[in-house]
C-alpha cells in the first residue's frame, strides 16, 4: 500500500459548534493506482488531499505513508516526507513566477541538496518541453505550465502523485491531455496517484471514482 | 540564494526603485555625519586635540571655559597637589586680527600660556615659538593668504609675527592663535599633567572651589557645540528610523505578495529556515550593494564640497554606519520573516483548511 488513511477526521471547532470538514474516512491507495476524488466544493475534498499529502495533520485517525506511519512527525519531518515522497500538482500549476522552467525542477533538488539535473532535462524532454527550457511561466501557455508542474512533481521520483484539480484552468482537451499524462507516469512507473477534480469528462482515465459529500465518503 | 538571486534579477525594477531610495538614505546619513564630523572639528577640534591630561576649572563656570577664571596666586597651590606632576595656564581671547597693518582681518581665538607649555601643539610647517612676539596659527589661516612671517595686530596694543602653521587647532569656528606669556593675565583654566593619579583624586586634592575636567566634558561646554551636534544627530538617527522602516514596509508587502508563493514551496518541501534565510540574503545584497553605492557618492560629494566647508569624512565613521544601516535594515526585515514563519503549506491547496 502507497498510502493509507485509518478513521481519519478533520474537526474544526468555531466555539460550542464542531464542523467535521473530514468524517470517519479509511481509504486505501495501491501501487499503480489512480484515484480521483469528485464531490461538491466544501465536501471536503481538498482537506482529504491534504492529509493524504501530509500538509494538514488530522484530528482523529492515522496516515501511513509507505507504511510508515506520519501522523505525528514533527514540521521538519513532515517537510522532508513531502519534498522526498511525495510529488504535488497543483490548481493553475502554482510555478514560480520568477524561476525558469529548467530551474522549476532544480529548486527541488536544491531543496532536497541533490543533483539531477539530468533526470530534469530528460522529464522535460519527455514531456515534449524541451525547447521551452529557458522560458518563465509567464512565456508559457496552460498546457504547458501545467505539464511543468507535473515534471517538478516526477523529478524527486515520488511514491505518491497529488493533483489538485490539474484541469481547472485548461480546455477540455488540454485538460484530458494533462490527465492522460498523469495517469501514463503513474502506472508505467508503479506509483499511486490522487487526484481532486470538479472534470467529470476525464474520470474514466482513472482506476476508481470516490465521491465525497459533506466530509463523508458516499460511493467508491 | 538560488532563490533570491532569481528573484532578484527577475523583478528588476522593483529592487532597483527600493535601492535607489536606500542609497539616497544611506548617502544622507554619511554625508549628515561628515557634517556633524566637519562642524564638532571646526568648533572644537583644540579642544579635542589639547595636551593635557584633565583642565581645572572655577567650580562657577559650569564647564564653560570662557565663564571662568583662575588666579596666578593659586598656581602653586595646584603644582604642589598630590597627583599633578606639571601645570600650565591657559586664557582663551576671541579677537579680531588685522593682517600686515592692511585692511585685511581675521577673527581668532588666542590661546595664551606659559613659554614651554604642555598646550604648544606641534609644528607642521615653519619654526617653533622662541619669544612673546611669535605665534603659531592653524593651518586654515593659509587658506585665507597668512603665510610664515605675517604679521598679525590685535587691536593697538599687540603685534606678533607667524613663525609656524600647525593643524587640527580650530575653536568656536575660528582658528586657533598661540601664544606665549611669562605671566599670562586672565587666565581661564588651568591644565595638568597627571601621570596616574585619577580625577577624582585630584578634585579630592584641590577642594571644591574648582573642578577637574576632562577634554570630552570641556566640549559639551562650548557654547553652541552641543545643540550644534544634537541636531545633526537626532537627523542622523531620524535617518536610521527611516531606512529601517522604508525596508520594513517594501519587504512585508513584497511578502504579502508572495504568500501564495511561499505557500507552494513550503508544500514542495522547502523548510521555513531555508525561505528565511532566503529573504535575508535579499535584504542583505540589497543593503550592501547599496551602501557601497552610498559610500561612494558621499565620497565624490565630498570631494566636491570647498575646501572651507567644515566636512570631514573617516573611514572608521563610515564603516561603523554602514555597519548600523546594515543592521536597521535586518531588524526591517524581521516583520517579513514572522509573515514567512506563519505561512501554511496549506494554503497551496485551495480551499483546504478553513
Amino acid at each position: 500500500m502507497s498510502l493509507v488513511l485509518e478513521n481519519v477526521s478533520k474537526i474544526y471547532r468555531d466555539g460550542p459548534k464542531e464542523f467535521r470538514a473530514v468524517d470517519d474516512v479509511s481509504l486505501e491507495v495501491k501501487q499503480g493506482e489512480f484515484i480521483a476524488i469528485i464531490g461538491p466544493s466544501g465536501s471536503g475534498k481538498s482537506t482529504m488531499l491534504s492529509i493524504a499529502g501530509a500538509l494538514l495533520s488530522p484530528s482523529e485517525g492515522e496516515v501511513y505513508l509507505q507504511g510508515e506511519n506520519i501522523t505525528n512527525l514533527s514540521t521538519k519531518k513532515i517537510t522532508e516526507k513531502r519534498r522526498d515522497q511525495i510529488g504535488f500538482v497543483f490548481q493553475a500549476a502554482n510555478l514560480i513566477p520568477y524561476l525558469k522552467v529548467k530551474d522549476q525542477l532544480n529548486l527541488i533538488d536544491v531543496l532536497s541538496k541533490q543533483k539531477r539535473a539530468k533526470r530534469s532535462i530528460e522529464l522535460l524532454e519527455h514531456f515534449g518541453l524541451k525547447h521551452r527550457i529557458n522560458k518563465y511561466p509567464n512565456e508559457l501557455s496552460g498546457g504547458e505550465r501545467q505539464r511543468v508542474a507535473i515534471a517538478r512533481a516526477l523529478i524527486n521520483d515520488p511514491q505518491l502523485i497529488l493533483a489538485d484539480e490539474p484541469t481547472a484552468s485548461l480546455d477540455s482537451k488540454r485538460g484530458r491531455e494533462v490527465v492522460e499524462l498523469l495517469a501514463d507516469e503513474i502506472k508505467n512507473s508503479g506509483k499511486s496517484g490522487i487526484m481532486v477534480t470538479h472534470d467529470e469528462r476525464v474520470l474514466d482515465v482513472c482506476d476508481r471514482v470516490i465521491s465525497i459529500r459533506d466530509g463523508k465518503i458516499e460511493k467508491q | 540564494m538560488f532563490l533570491a538571486i532569481r528573484e532578484l534579477f527577475y523583478s528588476k525594477l522593483r529592487y532597483i526603485l527600493i535601492g535607489l531610495i536606500m542609497v539616497l538614505v544611506a548617502s544622507l546619513i554619511f554625508i549628515i555625519s561628515g557634517l556633524a564630523k566637519g562642524l564638532s572639528a571646526d568648533n572644537a577640534s583644540a579642544i579635542q586635540e589639547l595636551q593635557a591630561d584633565y583642565v581645572i576649572l572655577n567650580s562657577d563656570a559650569e564647564m564653560d571655559m570662557t565663564k571662568s577664571f583662575v588666579s596666578r596666586s593659586n598656581m602653586k597651590q595646584m603644582e604642589q597637589a598630590d597627583g599633578i606632576k606639571e601645570v600650565n595656564s591657559l586664557s582663551i581671547q576671541m579677537r579680531n586680527a588685522t593682517v600686515n597693518g592692511t585692511d585685511k582681518n581675521e577673527d581668532v581665538s588666542i590661546f595664551i600660556t606659559e613659554p614651554e607649555s604642555m598646550l604648544l601643539p606641534i609644528v607642521a610647517e615653519g619654526n617653533a615659538i622662541n619669544s612673546t612676539n611669535e605665534v603659531i596659527v592653524d593651518q586654515s589661516l593659509k587658506r585665507e593668504g597668512i603665510q610664515l612671517g605675517d604679521t598679525l595686530t590685535f587691536g593697538e596694543d599687540k603685534e606678533v609675527k607667524v613663525v609656524g602653521f600647525t593643524t587640527e587647532q580650530r575653536y568656536s569656528h575660528t582658528p586657533v592663535v598661540f601664544m606665549t606669556s611669562e605671566k599670562p593675565e586672565k587666565m581661564n583654566a588651568f591644565v595638568v599633567n597627571s601621570g596616574e593619579a585619577s580625577l577624582t583624586s585630584i578634585q579630592d586634592e584641590i577642594g571644591s572651589n574648582y573642578e577637574v575636567v576632562t577634554n570630552g566634558e570641556l566640549l559639551k561646554g562650548i557654547p553652541s557645540y552641543s545643540q550644534e551636534q544634537a541636531s545633526l544627530n537626532m537627523m542622523i538617527v531620524f535617518l536610521y528610523v527611516i531606512a529601517a522602516f522604508v525596508l520594513a514596509a517594501f519587504f512585508y508587502v513584497i511578502t504579502l505578495q508572495k504568500r501564495d508563493q511561499f505557500g507552494v514551496l513550503k508544500a514542495l518541501g522547502a523548510k521555513t529556515a531555508y525561505l528565511i534565510r532566503s529573504v535575508i540574503g535579499q535584504v542583505l545584497i540589497i543593503s550592501v550593494l547599496c551602501i557601497g553605492i552610498g559610500v561612494g557618492l558621499t565620497y565624490g560629494i565630498g570631494a566636491a564640497f570647498p575646501a572651507d566647508m567644515p566636512f570631514k569624512l573617516s573611514p572608521i565613521g563610515m564603516l561603523q554606519s554602514s555597519m548600523l544601516i546594515l543592521a536597521v535594515s535586518l531588524v526591517g526585515a524581521l516583520i517579513s520573516l514572522v509573515q514567512v514563519i506563519k505561512i501554511d503549506p496549506i494554503e497551496a491547496i485551495e480551499g483546504a483548511g478553513k
